[in-house]
Formats: C-alpha cells, structure tokens, sequence
C-alpha cells in the first residue's frame, strides 16, 4: 500500500447508484404525497373513503408514513450518503452489486409495503406496520447497506472522517438497533404475527422506536447531508467545526432517551414520563445548535440567495428544522402535552419537520446533484424560485391550520362549566368546529404538491439536456492524512472508524438501556387487585379485525389522569388493563372518542349501525361505513393457533381455551348475533367480521377480574 | 412538589441518566476546546469543498 500523498490516482466515483437512488426519491415523494393529499380529504370529506376497504383512511394512513419516510426520505438520504461519502472519502463505494442490491432490494420492500398495507396486512404499531416477512427483508438490506458503507471507509483514501459521515455512522447503527430491537415477533401465519412485548412494555419499546425513527431516519441523516451540502452549495466551510462536533454527540446521546415523552399521562412509570420530558427539553440545544451552525455558515454572503437560488431550499429547511425542534421540546412538557397531544396539533408539528426539514432538505439536495451527476445545467431557475414559493405556502397553510385546529380541539376537550360538568359532552361537536381546518390542510397539501410537480418538471427538463456523449469523469485524487506525525488524539480518534462507530453505539445504548429498564421490572408496577382477565377467543379475532382496519389510527384506548378526560371517559387507565395487549393499543391520535372504556356503554345493534353507517348513531361523524364487516366472514380457525401464540408469550390462557379457541368463539358470536336479531338488526351475522369487532369492543374496560366474577 | 415525587420509584435511574450525559456532555466540551484541536478543524472543515466543484459554476 502506498501511503505517499503525492501519489495522484484517477478514480471513477459509483454515480449511477446515485441517479438511480435520486429518481427512486422523485417517484416515491410523489405517490407519499399523493397518499398523504388523499387521506387529508378522507377526514375532510368522509365520502372519499368511497365504501372501500382497501382505500379507508384507517389503511391508507400507514401507507402515507411508511412512503413518507422509508420511501420518498429512504431513498433520499441515500442518494445523498452515496454522493457525499465517496467525495468525502475520496474512494468508489466498495461494492457496486451491493450498491444495487442495496437499491432494488428497497424499492422491492417499498411495493411490498405498498400492496401489503391497502390489503390491512399491518403490525398495528406506527411506522413499524409492515409485517415479518418484510421486516426481515429490510433488516437484509440495511445489513447490504451498512457492509457497502462500511467497507467503503474502511478502503478510504481520506483518513479523517469530516463530520457528515459520523452522522451517517450514528444513522446506520441506530436504525439496525431500533429496527431489530421493536420487530420481534411471533408469527402467526404468513401474514400475521403478535410482537414478544405487550401493553406498557410494547408501549414504552415502540415509542423508544418510534421517536428515535424521527431521530436517527428523519435527523440524523439529514444533518449529515446538511453538513455536506449547505458548504458545497454555498461554496463555504460550515460555519463552525467545532460546533458540529458539540451538536453530533450532544445530539446522539439525547435523542435516545426521549421517546416516553409520546407517552406523557399514560400509565407508564412517572419517572420515565419525567425523564423523558427532562431530555426531550435538553434536545433544544443540540437542536439548535445545529440549525445555528448551519445558517450562519452563510454569514455575510446571504446575497449568494439570490445568484444561487437552491440555498433558499437549504435555508428554510433549516429553519424549519430549528421551529420543529423547539416546538418538540416544548410538547414534551406535561402541561402542554396535556393540551395537545391526541390533537392536530402533532399532525401539524410532524409536517413542519417532514415536508420542511426533510422536504425542502431533499429538494435542495436535488435541484443540487441533478445538473452534476447528469452534466449540463438547471433547466429553469424560475420554475425553481416559483416551487420554493409555492411549497413554502403549503407548508405554511398545512401547519397553521392544523396547530389551530390542535389547540382548539384540545381546549374544547378541558372546557368545563362551573357546576363540573364538560361543556361539549359530545366529542362530535369538537371534531365538526376543525373539518373547515380539514379543508385548509388539504389546500396546503395541494400546493405543496403542486410545487413539487413544477420540480419534476424542471428536473426532467433538465435531464432531457444531458449531452449526448457523456465519458465516465476521472477524478484526480490523493491519499491524505495518513502519513501524518502527530501526537493529537483528535486526529487519531477521528481516523479510526471502527472505534468510533463503537463509541457512537454505546452512546445510544446507555440511553436505551436505562429507558427499557421499566420493561425488564414489569412486576413493581403490576398491583395484583387490578389484574384483568385476557380476552375470549372471539374478542382476539376482533382485536386482529380492529389492528387490521387501523382503528388505533383515530382513536386511543388511554384515559390520561384528568379532570376532564375522566369525566368523558372513566376512570384513568392503568397499566393492568393493557398487560395482554400485543400489539399495544393507546394511539397517538384522537380523530374520535378515546375507546378504553367503551365496552358496554352502548347495545350491540349500536355498534352494529354505527359500523354500518356511523351517521346513523352520530349524526355529522367524519368516521367511514365499514360495509364489508358485515359481508365477511370471521377467521375462527386461525384462532387456536393465535391463542396458543399468547400462551406461548405468557397470556394465562387454559389448554381449553386453546384447544376450543374456534368453537368457544363461534359461540360468544352466536349469543352476540342473536342479540342483534332480536333487537331488530339482520339475521345470520353469527360468523360475520362485525360480530367479532362488536365483542371486541363490547370488552374494553369490562375485562377486572372482579367484574368477570 | 413532595406529593408528585411520591410516585417516582426509580429516582436512581433518573440521577443516573442525568450525571452519564452531564459528564459526557462536560468531557465533549473539554475535548473540542483543548488547544491544539483548532487547526485540526480548519483542516477539517475543507473536506468538502476539496473536490473542486463550485455551484457556481452549474448555475
């Protein structure tokens, strides 16, 4: 090995990876945009759900997220890794088969998820829908992927890793970590598995997944493109160095520990809700600091926006970046979690960072590498200077509506009048007051879209003026910083890319040890009067019918410690009424009435019309008809084989229980059914998917040991 | 004050995490303000500038 740094060697960098991966980020933003435009007009015009099962908000939603940010963020952050990791390493990437296996081995995982979601195909926990078969799948390829990333530094010319890679370090070690750790499951079938934890456990490992998949898929990555491009583009060095160093570890060792914040009120530990809430504010400065860094690194040149107009993408996903993350830190504080969690509000938080940050981050990278990687010009500045506008506008309207509508709804839901009662009892009177702020979301959604039409346009055209002969470019490189004499340990730990990687894995790990400690203890916080008992046979299926049309997507099963919920719902939940419950059920979001304690609270044929046509039974509810319930029929074979999965997981079912699963069921179905008819509504649904829901439904909150005695 | 601290079971925990990342984040600080570490980074933070394309240039 020659280790002279003057020896020049002319390298051919991998940058049809980097194409593929860039219109792999077009195609995708485009359909996650177009689910995304949908579902928003599904809430504000409840007939766009058109009867059908596969298009109902509750599928269609997970398929919006998943295509957001596995799809559309996925493949932009690895264009963007690809591009900036061979120039910054000065080498080729290691491997090109991995590299393609990397690419079409996502884009296949990606139409899985898009044929298997719309099908109710779904693990029931946000952002971590898609089912075993596929989890395995992407736990393949982000192995393909970080052995690509991997090796590629270890064949580097440049010794010192410049801070965008530790980023994409923290990033690939993490997302394995997150991904494997929450994934575990038992299968059930092909199609169908139960997760190893459940109620407060699945709820405390799938926040901890959950929020760290913003952290190291929507953060992470992002910033290390941020700290690549905003120097390139502006043709400066970041503004400090030494910052970035503050913000990378500062941010990598928070970040981790501040998933319970999603779980504030619940009946998680008070301790982790605290320290969750305690990090979740000390996010602020790395935070900041970040979007400090990269801002002022335009100091005194802040006319290049104008001569160079894709900076103004760069600068306002940065300050966007900058308004999500103070705005994070400040939902994560129990009082105004209280108010806006469960509310628009967090819709409107979440878009401000994906369509802002990640959005805008991703178009400026872009409108960046297409003139580069397809050597010619942009087609149009204009076109480019009319999306920033238009998307800006967008993002706006979506996220003042929603903060608007967030608020609003949640102080609706506080209101109390002077003699204790609530004064909009009926949480249909609090959804109709924000449906004109449905409208104006969607408006915002269009333009944002239309914006992003004017770039395919542009990029399109821009690739149309590709020179016919196009020779492969050489790049002229040398070995640096390898022959070096020096005594600083900076040099030497930023030199060695094994050891680093392993610093930034513990730096996460002692974070999320600490925080599924809880999950480990279960025992301390189970008060043996308060155990529950597990749910018939029956009530499974219509828990895995419940999962299935993503009901946990408008409504919780959690009544938070106050005044005003327990006055709505019942008493506050506790952590023994969850303690079977796999996957979890407390949702993030309340569209509708929180459900925990809805069992029992209305007849049978209630649940029935209200399934069939809920503006039957709630009249102006935005809630879809679920006609198909009624038309199909009930799994019940496949029920000895769940139960005995439970049992396996520790459920305390008898051998009866199991061994009878499917007659047991078809018997609670036949009483409820009977019910039904009697009382007026159809006959024969004894082996009807309704039946199933309905006894599912009629159990929440009704399952103490002391009421079933 | 006393009535809320009454349901945390675990203070350790909370302590723990708290003096970890107070010391982790002490010890960031100290390593990027010694001395010597300043011309390292503004060797560093030409990286990506070093291979020549200028946007400037595209546009």
């Amino acid at each position: 090995m020659n280790t002279s740094k003057n020896l020049i060697e002319e390298i051919f960098y991998d940058d049809d990876i980097v194409k593929k991966f860039t219109l792999a980020t077009l195609l995708w933003a485009l359909a996650a945009f177009i689910f995304g435009l949908f579902i928003a007009l599904e809430l504000a015009y409840w007939p766009m759900n058109m009867n059908l099962e596969w298009i109902t908000f509750g599928r269609l939603r997970p398929l919006h997220t998943n295509a957001a940010i596995f799809a559309f963020a996925g493949n932009a952050i690895f264009a963007g890794i690809y591009y900036s990791t061979q120039r910054l390493l000065k080498t080729r990437l290691f491997s090109d088969t991995l590299s393609r296996i990397h690419f079409w081995g996502w884009q296949l995982i990606i139409i899985s998820a898009a044929i298997t979601l719309p099908l109710g195909y779904t693990q029931g926990k946000e952002y971590a829908e898609l089912e075993w078969p596929i989890d395995i799948a992407i736990t393949v390829i982000w192995v393909v992927f970080a052995v690509n990333f991997f090796m590629t530094i270890r064949q580097r010319r440049e010794k010192h890793m410049y801070v965008a890679i530790w980023f994409y370090i923290a990033t690939i070690i993490t997302v394995a970590v997150l991904h494997i750790v929450n994934s575990i499951a038992i299968p059930v079938g092909p199609f169908k598995s139960y997760p190893v934890y459940s109620g407060i456990q699945d709820a405390l490992v799938q926040w901890w997944y959950g929020h760290n998949a913003v952290a190291f898929f929507l953060t992470t990555p992002f910033l290390g493109l941020m700290y690549y491009f905003v120097p390139k583009a502006a043709n400066r060095p970041i503004y400090s160095y030494r910052l970035s160093i503050v913000h990378f570890w500062s941010l990598v060792f928070i970040y981790i520990w501040a998933g319970p914040h999603h779980l504030l009120y619940t009946s998680l530990p008070e301790w982790a809700q605290t320290l969750g809430m305690v990090f979740s504010i000390m996010l602020w400065a790395p935070s900041w600091g970040g979007m400090i860094n990269g801002l002022l690194t335009l100091k005194g040149s802040w006319d290049l926006l104008r001569k160079e107009p894709l900076l103004k993408f760069f600068v306002a996903a940065l300050t966007f970046y900058g308004m999500a993350t103070f705005e994070g830190p400040l939902l994560s504080i129990k009082s105004v979690s209280a108010i806006g969690h469960y509310t628009d509000w967090i819709i409107g938080h979440v878009h401000s960072g994906a369509l802002g940050w990640n959005g805008f981050l991703s178009f400026g990278m872009i409108y960046y590498l297409v003139p580069r990687l397809w050597n010619t010009k942009l087609y149009s500045k204009k076109l480019l200077e009319n999306h920033f506008w238009i998307g800006l506008v967008g993002i706006l309207l979506y996220y003042i509506s929603m903060v608007t509508a967030g608020i609003t709804q949640g102080l609706m839901w506080r209101a109390i009048n002077k003699d204790g009662t609530l004064t909009y009892p009926d949480f249909i009177e609090t959804v109709v007051r924000i449906v004109p702020l449905y409208w104006v979301r969607a408006l915002g959604g269009a333009l944002f879209i239309i914006g992003f039409l004017l770039m395919c346009y542009n990029i399109f055209k821009t690739i149309q003026m590709t020179p016919k002969a196009q020779p492969s470019q050489a790049h002229s490189v040398t070995r640096t910083g390898y022959d070096e004499v020096t005594k600083e340990t900076h040099r030497k730990l930023e030199g060695m890319g094994f050891t680093f990687s392993v610093l930034a894995f513990i730096a996460i790990l002692v974070g999320s040890v600490i925080e599924i400690y809880p999950t480990l203890a279960l025992h301390k916080y189970i008060t043996p009067a308060n155990l529950v008992n597990p749910e018939s046979p029956l009530e499974i299926a219509g828990r895995d019918i419940y999962i299935r049309e993503g009901c946990y997507l408008c409504h919780s099963q959690q009544i938070r410690p106050i005044v005003s919920e327990v006055l709505r719902y019942g008493k506050a939940s506790t952590v023994e009424e969850s303690l079977y419950d796999r996957p979890f059920q407390w949702g993030s979001k309340r569209t509708g009435p929180d459900l925990a304690r809805v069992g029992k609270k209305y007849p049978n044929l209630w649940h029935y019309s209200h399934m069939m046509d809920p503006r039957a039974v709630t009249p102006r509810s935005i809630m879809p008809n679920y006609p198909w319930l009624a038309e199909k029929n009930t799994d019940f074979i496949s029920l000895r084989k769940s139960l005995s999965v439970m049992k396996h997981l520790g459920v305390p079912y008898e051998e009866d229980d199991v061994a009878n699963a499917d007659i047991k069921a078809q018997k609670q179905a036949k009483t409820i059914a009977e019910d039904i008819e009697k009382n007026g509504g159809p006959k024969g649904l004894e082996k009807k998917e309704i039946v199933a829901l309905i006894a599912y439904l009629q159990s929440l909150g009704q399952k103490a040991q002391g009421a079933a005695q | 004050m006393k009535e809320g601290l009454a349901y945390f079971t675990d203070t350790y925990l909370t302590v723990i995490g708290l003096a970890i990342f107070m010391l982790f984040f002490c010890g960031v600080l100290i390593w990027v303000n010694r001395k010597m570490a300043k011309g390292f980074y503004k060797e560093m933070e030409q990286l990506p500038l070093k291979d020549g394309e200028f946007s400037h240039e595209r546009f």
